[in-house]
């Protein structure tokens, strides 16, 4: 072993280098021959030596002395999982160039230095990057050139205009123009417009008032994506832009306009000149030729098209073979959550670290796509067994689960691959893909995070989660959800009975579901809107009929993400307090951090608005995800419910002490009143009430039950002492 | 007579001839086929500068486009910076007083050279030399070089070069 290691990392083209206490570089690796050489012009014969200090290699190689100051930080902060150099370019005593790309990273206390050949790869990446540029390029020329056009022509016209002379003797050179020309008056009275005007807005000919009225147009259509247009042209200035418009037909049209005021010896305006061109064709075909391009942008892999070329292709030449062919579909687990609470580029950040994690675990030879989303598949070729492609399966999701550092955030995700392995002359391109993809939904359905191999049996199982969509669906059309309350008791003098309100499904088959079983599909497809405006419309009645029957209670309810987003959320709020007649005084929305984490400014007006209607607001799992102690200052909060994660662990744990503490200390000086939620010893309620947390919630007084149930016992208990 | 090194970075849009400008300094070579850059290469070239040898490390850093940023940890230790741009593409001229704030945001009194590429070309180029007159009026050095034909491109260099000495010195 102690020799294949080293032999394989050869292989691979990976250089290992541990950096020693003494600031060497001990080679953990074969020597491969490109360092060799790059040591040895340096120092004649230290490629041999076993360490190799870091002067001799940063003047070898000028690239890795500049990253060994980022990979400095990441050895010395173990908070920064690794670091990434990008490609370099460098040329051999030949004249030939090679690629690499090196990672520092901390492992088992050792500092390493990993530097990579990429040579192997690199042409296909340089297609890409080639051609996406060339595209760029000649669109860039094409735009600048029309540009140019238009401000001559404008300025023809101008002077034609300055000079006083017949607008009628532009006529015909306007007419042939191919870019469509609009000379007005400011009070809107055309003096002139052309064919190409015609041909592009699709206006009848005859209709000459046409032209006043698509300047009007392109005004307020430009100003949706410029909006400083009507005021440059009432100060007298040359506007020019691109933006999006329709014709008459109602047809999209990308236009660039170009609108010069022409101001008369007075200095008052007494034109319009307006040039456009239709840019829709060159639009789509920047369109056309980006999509013809057979690689994702952003992890730089083969996209969905190019997945199909290449395993039609394979299949198709190798078909007379004995060989197997194993294919891994790997789906990160919520990776929809990370994109809505950390944003695309966080998502985009992830999805291209993700992408670089899998190429390292294949080799030369094996194949791997993005397909979209947080989908990507990896073909795997001369797989002689299951086991075999469920430990390479395992070893990715090892890979995987290596932290990442998001928005300064360390964050570790996981990933459920589906694993098909068949004989090439058995299978065709669309069944590898759908089975790997049932195996998939099934490693999913069983809780993630977990590699699952593609069996017959899967086929009739696994429309398990696409049929719970559909119970969905009808779910909300009959109504068959119900509504558990739980209540929170008062540590603080405060004694106003409160519950929290919980959807439970009742299912005609399974029985009674709890959230967990269902909430994420209705996330996923968009029911978890109507699902809570269920919620938050039957709470709000429930609470009507306890106020009517002499027990005013405070309703917290649960509102998703987004629900708080919807444009009509207020609307809708405001229409059940309405129509229920339920004191806004007694609801409580409870909302979670990611519905600040993007769009924060609309979240907050619209809880500000909630508020001034008198409604309280609480953050539910403080805690739990990406908290940012930073913001909450600026929350409109009125209750900080601690995540019952920190509450589990108490009192034993030293970091959930501390957490707890110093969060109920926040809130209090916030002026947030503190809930804590999953209390379920007494060790863990004497811990609570000796911090001063105000509420507590959980097992150890009441589990969450009907309303009915609720109303049979004593539970608005005086405060807890 | 022992060589001073200087480390000088080449940054710019993407396309506007960084890496012929230093095939053309360090190789006398052209070829008029765009050949994108991806990621960095380093080349090395000796410069005589009064009685000072010079090895100017020149790092041809990737074109800075829709789908990539400037990296700044590329610039660290540099000397000297030579930002480019292309006299035929106006948007490229746009870019300049950006790409300078993002090199100045990583580099404290760096001598920077705004080189205005493509000068063979100039029947073509299509720029408001107001732009670039304002950028002379607050000090910043503009050169016009073509990679193609090799017009100011030693002097560029070799003008760089000097600043990098004096701010040496």
């Amino acid at each position: 072993m102690n020799k294949v290691l080293p032999a394989l990392l050869r292989h691979l083209g990976l250089l290992v280098l541990s950096r020693t206490p003494s600031n060497a570089f001990e080679c953990l690796s074969q020597v491969p021959d490109w360092f060799a050489e790059g040591l040895d012009s340096v120092t004649p014969g230290l490629s041999r030596a076993s360490l190799i200090d870091t002067q001799s290699l940063g003047q070898a190689f000028p690239f890795i002395e500049n990253f060994l100051h980022d990979a400095e930080h990441v050895w010395r902060d173990q908070s920064t999982p690794q670091a990434e150099s990008g490609l370099w370019t460098e040329v051999d005593p030949l004249g030939k160039e090679f690629q690499l790309e090196a990672r520092a990273i901390t492992l088992e206390g050792q500092h390493l230095l990993l530097i990579e050949n990429v040579s192997h790869s690199f042409q296909e990446r340089h297609t890409v990057y080639q051609k996406a540029r060339d595209i760029a390029l000649l669109n860039e020329k094409l735009i600048a050139e029309l540009s140019f056009r238009q401000r001559k022509l404008q300025s023809d016209i101008e002077k034609h205009l300055l000079q006083q002379q017949p607008i009628d003797d532009l006529s015909d050179s306007v007419d042939r123009n191919p870019s469509a020309v609009l000379v007005c008056q400011p009070d809107g009275d055309v003096e002139l417009y052309n064919r190409a005007l015609v041909n592009i807005y699709e206006v009848d000919e005859t209709n000459n008032a046409a032209g006043r009225s698509i300047l009007d147009k392109w005004i307020v259509e430009a100003e949706q994506q410029h909006p400083e247009v009507s005021r440059t042209l009432k100060s007298g200035s040359y506007w020019e832009g691109e933006f999006e418009t329709s014709d008459t037909k109602g047809d999209k049209k990308w236009i660039r306009l170009c609108i010069g005021p022409v101001k008369n010896g007075l200095g008052e305006i007494s034109h319009f000149v307006c040039i456009a061109n239709d840019l829709s064709d060159y639009r789509r075909m920047a369109d056309d030729w980006g999509s013809i391009s057979d690689y994702d942008y952003n992890t730089h892999l083969p996209n969905r098209r190019q997945f199909w070329k290449h395993i039609t292709a394979l299949l198709e030449t190798e078909k007379n073979t004995d060989e197997n062919i194993a294919l891994l579909y790997v789906d990160l687990d919520y990776f929809k959550r990370i994109n809505d609470e950390h944003g695309h580029f966080a998502g985009d950040f992830l999805l291209g670290t993700m992408a670089s994690r899998l190429s390292r675990n294949i080799k030369h030879g094996d194949y791997i796509a993005h397909l979209g989303g947080d989908e990507f598949v990896i073909l795997l070729r001369f797989i002689q067994s299951e086991d075999d492609v469920i430990s390479i399966g395992e070893r990715i999701l090892v890979t995987i689960g290596e932290p990442i550092n998001l928005d300064g955030t360390p964050l570790r995700v996981s990933a459920s691959i589906g694993v098909v392995l068949s004989p090439i002359v058995d299978t065709d391109a669309h069944s590898l893909l759908k089975n790997a993809d049932l195996a998939m939904y099934s490693a999913k359905e069983l809780g993630r995070a977990q590699v699952r191999l593609y069996t017959p049996e899967l086929e009739t199982n696994m429309p398990k989660r696409s049929q719970r969509e559909h119970e969905l669906l009808i779910a909300i059309e009959q109504q068959q959800f119900v509504l558990e309350y739980q209540p929170q008791i008062a540590l603080c003098p405060e004694h106003a009975p409160r519950v929290e309100a919980l959807i439970r499904w009742e299912h005609p088959r399974l029985g009674r579901l709890a959230p967990g079983e269902f909430i994420g599909i209705a996330e996923e497809t968009g029911s978890v809107v109507p699902i809570g405006d269920w919620v938050l419309a039957s709470a709000c009645a429930q609470g009507k009929r306890w106020a009517d029957n002499g027990h005013p209670t405070h309703i917290a309810v649960n509102i998703s993400v987004k629900q708080l987003k919807h444009p009509d959320f207020l609307s809708k709020l405001t229409e059940i307090l309405n129509r229920t007649r339920f004191s806004p005084m007694l609801l409580e929305l409870e909302i979670t951090e990611s519905s600040f984490l993007e769009e924060m400014e609309q979240a907050i007006r619209v809880l500000n608005q909630a508020r001034s209607m008198g409604i309280q607001v609480a953050l539910d799992d403080f805690g739990s995800g990406f908290s940012s102690l930073n913001y909450l200052k600026h929350l409109p909060v009125d209750f900080l419910k601690i995540d019952r994660s920190f509450i589990h662990d108490l009192p034993e744990d030293i970091q959930s002490r501390a957490i707890t503490t110093s969060v109920i200390h926040l809130a209090h000086k916030l002026n947030m009143k503190v809930i804590a939620e999953g209390v379920e010893n007494p060790q863990q309620l004497d811990f609570l009430k000796n911090n001063a947390v105000d509420f507590a919630q959980g097992y150890l007084f009441f589990k969450p039950m009907d309303s009915s149930l609720l109303e049979q016992v004593d539970w608005s208990l005086p405060p807890q002492k | 007579m022992s060589l001073i090194a200087k480390k000088i970075c080449m940054v710019g849009p993407f396309a506007v001839g960084k890496t012929s400008l230093v095939r053309q300094f360090v190789e006398s070579l052209f070829s008029d086929k765009y050949h994108t850059t991806i990621g960095v290469k380093i080349s090395k070239k000796q410069l005589q500068i009064d009685e000072h040898t010079l090895q100017l490390m020149l790092w041809d850093i990737e074109g800075v486009d829709a789908f990539t940023e400037l990296r700044a940890s590329y610039l660290r230790g540099a000397a000297g910076i030579m930002l480019v741009v292309d006299g035929t593409r106006p948007t490229t001229i746009g870019q300049i007083r950006e790409l300078m704030g993002l090199v100045h945001s990583f580099l404290d009194d760096v001598p920077l050279l705004v080189l205005i590429n493509k000068c063979d070309l100039k029947h073509e180029w299509r720029f408001e030399q107001s732009e670039i007159h304002a950028l002379q009026q607050e000090g910043v050095t503009v050169l016009e070089t073509s990679a193609k034909t090799g017009e100011g491109v030693e002097a560029a260099f070799r003008r760089l070069a000097q600043l990098m000495l004096e701010v040496q010195a």
